[in-house]
């Protein structure tokens, strides 16, 4: 079951349930993942001006350091790497395949895009609070 | 100590079956967005049907608490089209983007920076927005249960048959 490459959507969503379920009641965590960002962000401004991080009033909300949600964050590309290699689908690859269909083979492109449309969606979450 | 062991293990779980179910590819989220590849949407309703009944149970026998989130219409709102116009850009959200570099699809690795890059953005604009965003219809923290004065079950038993017709639709569109 585990060396193949790929399961049904409605199993493996129906087992991330149970998973959900399991992480609330055993460690009373709920999943989530943009808050970790606004962690890493700080743990690298405190690099540089670490008296000027500890006065601004959202990293004393959300402080800069690592937590449960920054593990699970971590563990997320762990359990993804192990899961690929074991399905053989582990591949290197700069441009997605759908992106390739369209924009051609154009990796500085997709990495500005990349980039970018991280930095608002990340801006997004924040606001929303998701 | 024990909290941040039980934090990487769920997260290896969680990141093995997305990678099984295949959502952590960019070619899945934007067919996901431009509607012709729902195999997200089947993971992601299957999750959430699951661990809705199950955290609804144990919250009946007093064993777990909820964790609601306050509606906010202008953060909410505004936030929400932002994350969709990033997403749509970077073809990952923020926890598959690390499980998308865990396969190999290192083009996420800029989503990742850029992701950091915009939290250390939004904390300087966060003072601003506290005045104007935050303040635009708070209708603190609403359930649908609580906002229809009805107990859960009911709603949740509408949500698991629209679920159940919605996979059907799409199996017959096979999307």
């Amino acid at each position: 079951m585990f060396t193949q490459r790929q399961w049904s959507p409605y199993l493996a969503g129906a087992l991330t349930g149970i998973v959900i379920i399991a992480s609330v009641l055993i460690a009373g965590q709920y999943f989530g993942a943009s808050t970790s960002f606004v962690r890493a962000a700080g743990m690298v401004e405190k690099l540089f001006s670490p008296e000027r991080v500890a006065q601004m009033d959202y990293y004393v909300r959300v402080a800069p350091r690592m937590d449960w949600q920054w593990f699970f964050v971590l563990g997320i590309l762990l359990g993804s790497f192990a899961a690929a290699k074991a399905g053989g689908t582990f591949k290197w690859q700069a441009v997605p395949d759908m992106w390739r269909a369209r924009f051609g083979n154009t990796p500085v492109k997709r990495a500005v895009t990349a980039f970018a449309g991280g930095a608002v969606a990340m801006f997004g979450a924040r606001m929303a609070d998701g | 100590m024990k909290l941040i062991i039980m934090g990487l293990v769920t997260g290896v779980l969680f990141g093995f079956l997305l990678q099984k179910a295949t959502v952590l590819r960019y070619d899945r989220q934007l067919g996901a967005l431009r509607l012709k590849d729902m195999t997200i949407v089947k993971f992601m309703l299957s999750a959430v049907s699951v661990s809705m009944v199950g955290i609804y149970l144990l919250h009946d026998m007093g064993m777990v608490d909820l964790s609601i989130k306050t509606t906010i219409l202008g953060a909410n709102i505004i936030g929400a089209i932002l994350f969709g116009l990033g997403w749509g850009l970077l073809g990952y959200c923020p926890g598959t983007s690390l499980g998308a570099l865990g396969e190999g699809r290192y083009d996420a690795l800029w989503g990742i920076i850029g992701m950091v890059f915009g939290a250390a953005v939004f904390t300087r604009a966060y003072p601003y927005l506290t005045e104007t965003v935050y303040t635009w219809g708070n209708y603190g923290k609403v359930t649908l249960p609580s906002a229809l004065g009805i107990n859960h079950w009911p709603v949740i038993a509408v949500f698991l048959i629209a679920a159940v017709l919605l996979f059907g639709f799409f199996e017959r569109m096979k999307l």
